[in-house]
């Protein structure tokens, strides 16, 4: 039987805070992060809105304690690393520790700024803006910062990317490969995502909104978000409270198309079935699911399909965060498992903002109203992305 | 841990594991794949979209497939450090000259680093788990590591698990400059690019590669770095192992190699496989390639001529070290 995977800690950064704290405060306040970008420079700036992390490279470098002329990337793990590992980094000596990271851009943010240049002189290229381009280079940045020594690793499955990492560290807890796990996952805004996601012509012009039968698009965003996980040894070694445990995983496969989700969520289902399987739970079990929801007409209607086969007339709360953060890609497995973490710690339902319209092909609405203190004993929490790539992930109360 | 490899997918510059020339030395300073007709393995329609690293990847998971005699696994784990650099190069090139105008989806599309595992999903119809590790020199040896970790969960299934790296003419000149790849002057390693792919199963079958053990480390100084292969022979016993495969690339690097031959393998056969496909950081997929090929057409083309039954793999793409202990069962 495989050991628990105890939430012993949470760090996060995203446009609505630059920590756990702060971005509750945010969350119980009803304020969204999306608006015009000030540190992204962009042609199209004044046209689409993004959640930006309200932040320079040099702040969070200073914030970190790490060099300014990292990916923002890296940085935004930093600062996310930095808040969920220190507390305890001194606690856990001879324990083996893993990161397990994630990410789409890598080192895109720094790339693009020379890469006209670099087509047409390429000597003449700084090659600290290319050094770190690579997705890999940014985690063993911030390993290194930090003295991750042991197993560090970094997932790329698109926008469940993040969702993946912290399946792994359960797994490598679950079968005494780890001790100690710090998962994951940061993005930070580029040119090049912008520019992607607008030839696919699914960005919103206005902030978004989720499972809205008149929902326009997604908004990007950027972050950081990952939870400190131990096993039960290891946290009674640093004598820790957990906030919960990971209860179950899945991963699947949509098969369907390289962006697109299949019309009835085929992946989808797979993936929130085999989760609950997983954790050893019946649908009815779940108290809140933290929807993917990006807003966009294809993603909304394929998961709340999947969403209503899997809990046919009863479904739970569910909301999408995506609202207040936009979507952060990589990053959003990671910065959804702590808001799975924190409505588990405090009972929280968080309404999806600017809903105002019922969806014609799914029957569920999604929560609109805050709650807190609410009975929450299992949250689900949804990633899907390109490549057909469906992850979700059960937390429970320890 | 014990991980059967069942066949293997070949696609490299010293052309693929299904024929007999199989590998056929190149000799040049960058190592481009030698692709193979693609006309019984890809629908030409789709075939003219793809990418290279996408049509290398799924023409080496199809042959892997086909010698282990399944059409589509129940999961699939590919490591590859750079994604596809085709596309992505596309793109960028487009976005900046274009100044963020006009573009077109397609190279962005695929030029997501999980492309290849999702397409490999999409052509075969595989609805398992599929994941895609990004971590440099390790990320393959990661995607080995998660089918140990889903194979523990789900005993009995078969997962395609691959490495795929592509060279670009946009990456070759970037690791020139970085000082990896041999430039004019004639610094750096011979460059490289491959795919490899393999079914995996935790099911023992006679006449398979059987993977013991795998250690994934960092090391930026020599002495650490053999220190750290000595405590793996010592921890596996394999002093006393039939051949070892390293990826020595000619050069003054080559000293962290040199030091093992003459200290833990002094009388071992050896086998230098980077003289085949070049370097790239996913270049330990076509050493196990080579392995599980040389068990089944012989280990005498590389002039080995003795019983073969105990493996040693030591690689490492600049500072990111692997060791493998595996056994011919």
């Amino acid at each position: 039987m495989a050991q628990p995977a105890y939430i012993v800690n949470t760090g996060l950064i995203t446009a609505i805070g630059n920590d756990t704290e702060s971005c509750k405060a945010s969350l119980l306040a009803e304020r969204s992060g999306v608006g015009k970008a000030e540190y992204l420079q962009t042609h199209w700036k004044d046209e689409f809105p993004v959640a930006e992390v309200k932040a320079s490279n040099e702040e969070l470098a200073m914030k970190a304690g790490v060099a300014a002329n990292w990916p923002r990337t890296a940085l935004l793990s930093a600062v996310a690393v930095a808040e969920a590992w220190l507390p305890y980094a001194d606690k856990l000596q001879g324990m083996r520790t893993g990161f397990i990271s994630a990410n789409t851009v890598g080192g895109m943010d720094l790339t693009e700024q020379v890469y006209k240049q670099f087509n047409q002189a390429p000597e003449t290229v700084p090659m600290d803006n290319l050094r770190h381009h690579e997705c890999g280079a940014g985690t063993q940045l911030v390993a290194q910062h930090f003295g991750f020594s042991g197993f560090v690793t970094t997932i790329s499955t698109a926008c469940s990317s993040s969702a993946n990492s912290i399946m792994m560290a359960a797994q490598m807890i679950g079968n005494g490969m780890l001790d100690v796990a710090i998962a994951g996952g940061a993005d930070s805004l580029s040119k090049f995502t912008l520019n992607g996601f607008n030839t696919l012509m699914i960005l919103d012009k206005q902030p978004c909104q989720p499972f809205d039968n008149n929902r326009r698009g997604l908004n990007l965003g950027e972050g950081a978000g990952y939870l400190l996980l131990m096993s039960e040894r290891a946290m009674k070694a640093c004598d820790a409270i957990p906030i919960g445990i990971v209860s179950g995983y899945a991963n699947a496969n949509d098969a369907y198309h390289q962006t697109a989700s299949s019309p009835d969520g085929r992946g989808n289902k797979l993936a929130m079935g085999n989760a609950l399987k997983k954790a050893g739970l019946k649908a009815a079990d779940i108290s809140y699911i933290n929807l993917h929801g990006t807003g966009t007409a294809n993603n909304d209607s394929s998961e709340g399909k999947a969403v209503a086969a899997i809990f046919e007339d009863n479904v739970p709360f569910a909301s999408s965060t995506k609202s207040y953060t936009g979507h952060t890609l990589g990053a959003a497995g990671g910065v959804e498992a702590v808001f799975s973490a924190l409505s588990l710690q405090h009972g929280i339902v968080y309404p999806t903002l600017r809903w105002e319209t019922q969806m014609e092909d799914v029957a569920f609405k999604p929560a609109t109203t805050l709650q807190v203190g609410a009975d929450i004993q299992h949250v689900l929490s949804n990633s899907f992305g390109f490549g057909g790539n469906c992850s979700s992930l059960v937390f429970s109360k320890a | 841990m014990e991980l059967y490899i069942h066949s293997a997918g070949i696609i490299s510059a010293a052309g693929s594991n299904n024929t007999d020339t199989f590998p056929a030395r190149q000799e040049a300073d960058v190592l481009y794949c030698a692709e193979p007709d693609y006309k019984d393995m890809i629908p030409p329609m789709q075939l003219r979209r793809m990418s290279k690293a996408v049509r290398i990847g799924i023409a080496a998971s199809k042959m892997s497939l086909q010698q282990a005699g399944i059409e589509k696994p129940d999961a699939i784990s590919v490591g590859t450090a750079m994604g596809c650099l085709q596309d992505t190069e596309f793109f960028l090139t487009k976005m900046t000259e274009q100044e963020e105008q006009m573009l077109t989806p397609t190279a962005f599309i695929q030029s997501t680093h999980n492309t290849v595992s999702g397409q490999i999903a999409l052509l075969v119809g595989c609805y398992g788990h599929n994941l895609t590790y990004v971590h440099r020199g390790h990320s393959f040896e990661h995607a080995m590591i998660n089918a140990v970790l889903y194979l523990q969960e789900q005993p009995g299934e078969q997962m395609l698990v691959g490495g795929i790296d592509e060279l670009t003419t946009g990456s070759l000149k970037a690791m020139q400059l970085a000082g990896l790849y041999k430039d004019a002057n004639n610094n750096g390693v011979v460059a490289g690019e491959g795919a490899a792919f393999f079914v995996a199963s935790d099911t023992a079958v006679a006449n398979t590669v059987c993977i013991k053990d795998i250690d994934c480390f960092t090391a930026y100084d020599m002495q650490e770095a053999l220190q750290q292969v000595r405590r793996f022979a010592e921890r596996n016993a394999i002093a006393d192992a039939d051949c070892w495969v390293n990826g020595m690339h000619g050069d003054e690097r080559d000293g962290f190699y040199n030091a093992l031959s003459t200290s833990l393998f002094s009388n071992v056969p050896v086998i230098s496989f980077k003289q085949y496909c070049g370097e790239y950081a996913t270049a330990s997929s076509f050493a196990l390639g080579l392995i599980v090929d040389a068990m089944k057409n012989g280990f005498s083309k590389y002039g080995i001529d003795k019983s073969i039954r105990k493996v040693v793999m030591v690689n490492h793409y600049k500072h990111y070290y692997s060791c493998w202990y595996m056994k011919i069962v």
